[in-house]
């Protein structure tokens, strides 16, 4: 006959004990080759095939209303980005997810204005390689799981008080001209638009100032 | 039930900050004590606190069902009208429910009264099913305690079991105020004991959850699907973000519902309905009136002993000030916590899902339990 305890088995943790050691997240991370322009003309003039331009600018305008940052009013918008710069923001659902790779991003379901505004797109990120020109010929593949790069097609957008700097959305400042440049695809990846409201959870705990809500 | 002196584990201290039990001391005085335990009978465990815990946990659930449809009691629990929709249909559709504890007055021999229950935020989860758990282990291992000794106490198993079984929206979620160092470590615990039982999980500050069009959201703007909130309902139920309660596709541990049984209210709505059960104590909703020797006052909604005011039998009175002074009352038969020694003992008896799940022992240097009364472990032995 066993006997029966009325204590758990085991009680063991696995988080709340600290970890021998951590490894931290995007250490030794390679940099990779993109490219940044003001326009589609701007980027079929740097070598790089029309078509492929064009692509990559839809890509990153279709992006642009789901990453640029939002702002409440327009003064606040224009203070960061300059006048006449800002535009409405279409209302998004809460649970849009951003694809890791701007290509199979859908267009935005509404159109309406969530009362917010939010910077105009000012040039674009074309993260995947672009096939350079005359030797289109020979390197017409496409992009495959493999060659594909970690970067997504994305909006750029010029603050107020530095005109010639493109940044990303989270503002990642990413080049200062058109053209190649070089980046950590961790620090441009793409996130949705901080437009939540936030703090409307936890004022009772501030003023009942007790060392536990629980009891 | 007695009280026996122990010798506490060398080292004890670095031991517990060493796996996240960071609030050991309360303001320069012992939290957690092991100096002493208390002992308990099988019999005294399983006939007079495990199956009056279960059985006062169907009453209470039954009683909800009354409540839901009736207005009157909606109002005398002072539930906000504009939720009332809310709630009744968190019930109806059987929101899942996690855990809670319920207090007693227990001296081991005459029944056990019931105090009240925490039913929505209960602390003290992790000193109960993991410290006092891992106490029992060392101290047999030591030879401080005698062999065969047990302990009440499958919180741990309990918890893991229920996340399990509970099919939660993942990624889930868990908040709880900034502020708080002993909320922070009861979250960690159960995430712990979430991530252990295979679900994904995330931490984020109550302060920072974020609201969309109506739909709570993370730091990164992603909806929140599931979330278990350390904060108490109805304080969510008058801030600012209390309408997104409404519209937010979220799933909430505790369940909406739950703001009907952790509110003081529902001991008088207990006693109208099983009136002389041995477990209760008679309890009515405050008419004001002078408060007479032997019984003590409370409001609907407090938490840590904060804003009781009572008179024992010899009408000494007592009372204890707090952030609580903004509900209505409700008044209480006294069942005066029992003395050993110098110490006035509560039994904190908890339940997961809807099953008895072991019991942590609070004491005091008076008969008003509080935030900072001592924890004292306890084991089994016939």
């Amino acid at each position: 006959m066993s006997k029966t305890f009325k204590r758990s088995k085991t009680a063991r943790l696995i988080m709340m004990v600290p970890a021998a050691s951590m490894i931290l997240a995007g250490c030794g991370e390679k940099p990779v080759e993109v490219q940044v322009f003001n326009s589609p003309d701007e980027c079929a003039a740097y070598y790089n095939p029309p078509a492929e331009c064009k692509a990559a600018f839809a890509e990153a305008a279709a992006l642009h209303p789901q990453v640029a940052p939002r702002y409440a009013s327009k003064q606040e918008c224009e203070t960061d980005f300059g006048s006449g710069q800002c535009e409405t923001a279409p209302v998004l659902a809460a649970n849009n997810t951003v694809a890791a790779n701007g290509g199979e991003q859908s267009q935005p379901q509404s159109q309406q204005s969530s009362g917010f505004f939010m910077p105009m797109m000012m040039g674009f990120m074309a993260g995947q390689m672009l096939n350079r020109g005359g030797m289109a010929g020979a390197a017409q593949q496409q992009p495959t799981a493999a060659n594909r790069s970690p970067v997504a097609n994305q909006p750029l957008y010029k603050s107020r008080d530095d005109r010639s700097t493109f940044r990303t959305a989270t503002n990642t400042a990413v080049a200062t001209q058109p053209g190649a440049t070089s980046i950590k695809p961790s620090a441009v990846q793409p996130k949705p638009a901080t437009m939540a409201r936030r703090g409307g959870f936890g004022a009772q705990a501030a003023k009942r100032s007790s060392s536990s809500l629980g009891g | 039930m007695k009280r026996v002196n122990s010798n506490p584990r060398p080292g004890w201290k670095a031991f517990a900050e060493s796996v996240g039990f960071n609030f050991h001391t309360f303001d320069g005085e012992p939290y957690w004590d092991e100096t002493a335990y208390y002992q308990f009978s099988l019999q005294q465990i399983e006939q007079d606190l495990e199956a009056p815990t279960e059985e006062l946990h169907q009453m209470a659930l039954d009683l909800v069902d009354d409540i839901v449809s009736d207005e009157q009691k909606l109002q005398q629990l002072a539930i906000p009208p504009q939720f009332w929709d809310a709630v009744v249909a968190s019930w109806r559709a059987k929101e899942p429910h996690l855990y809670g504890r319920m207090d007693f007055s227990y001296n081991g021999s005459a029944p056990a009264k019931l105090l009240e229950l925490n039913y929505d935020t209960p602390t003290s989860l992790y000193e109960t099913g993991f410290f006092q758990w891992v106490w029992l282990e060392d101290q047999l291992m030591r030879g401080e305690l005698p062999q065969g000794a047990d302990q009440f106490n499958s919180l741990q198993d309990k918890l893991q079991q229920a996340f399990g079984e509970l099919n939660l929206p993942q990624p889930f979620y868990f908040a709880s105020v900034t502020e708080s160092i002993e909320d922070k470590g009861t979250v960690d615990y159960l995430m712990d004991i979430a991530l252990q039982a295979g679900l994904n999980c995330r931490y984020i500050q109550l302060e920072q959850l974020g609201d969309i069009d109506g739909q709570l959201v993370d730091l990164d703007g992603f909806s929140i699907q599931g979330l278990f909130k350390l904060y108490p309902w109805e304080f969510m139920l008058q801030e600012e973000f209390a309408g997104t309660i409404l519209t937010s596709q979220t799933q909430f541990i505790e369940p909406l519902w739950k703001c009907l049984l952790s509110n003081k209210g529902i001991l008088p709505l207990l006693w109208q309905k099983y009136q002389g059960h041995p477990n209760l104590l008679p309890a009515f909703f405050d008419d004001g009136s002078a408060l007479q020797n032997g019984w003590l006052r409370k409001p609907l909604l407090s938490r840590e002993g904060a804003n009781i005011q009572l008179l024992t039998a010899d009408g000494l009175a007592l009372q204890q000030d707090g952030p609580y002074n903004d509900s209505g009352y409700i008044r209480q038969q006294l069942a005066p916590l029992p003395k050993f020694g110098d110490n006035y003992t509560l039994i904190g008896s908890w339940v997961v899902g809807d099953s008895a799940a072991g019991i942590c022992i609070r004491e005091d240097n008076s008969l008003i339990t509080k935030d900072s009364s001592r924890f004292i472990p306890h084991i089994i032995l016939d």
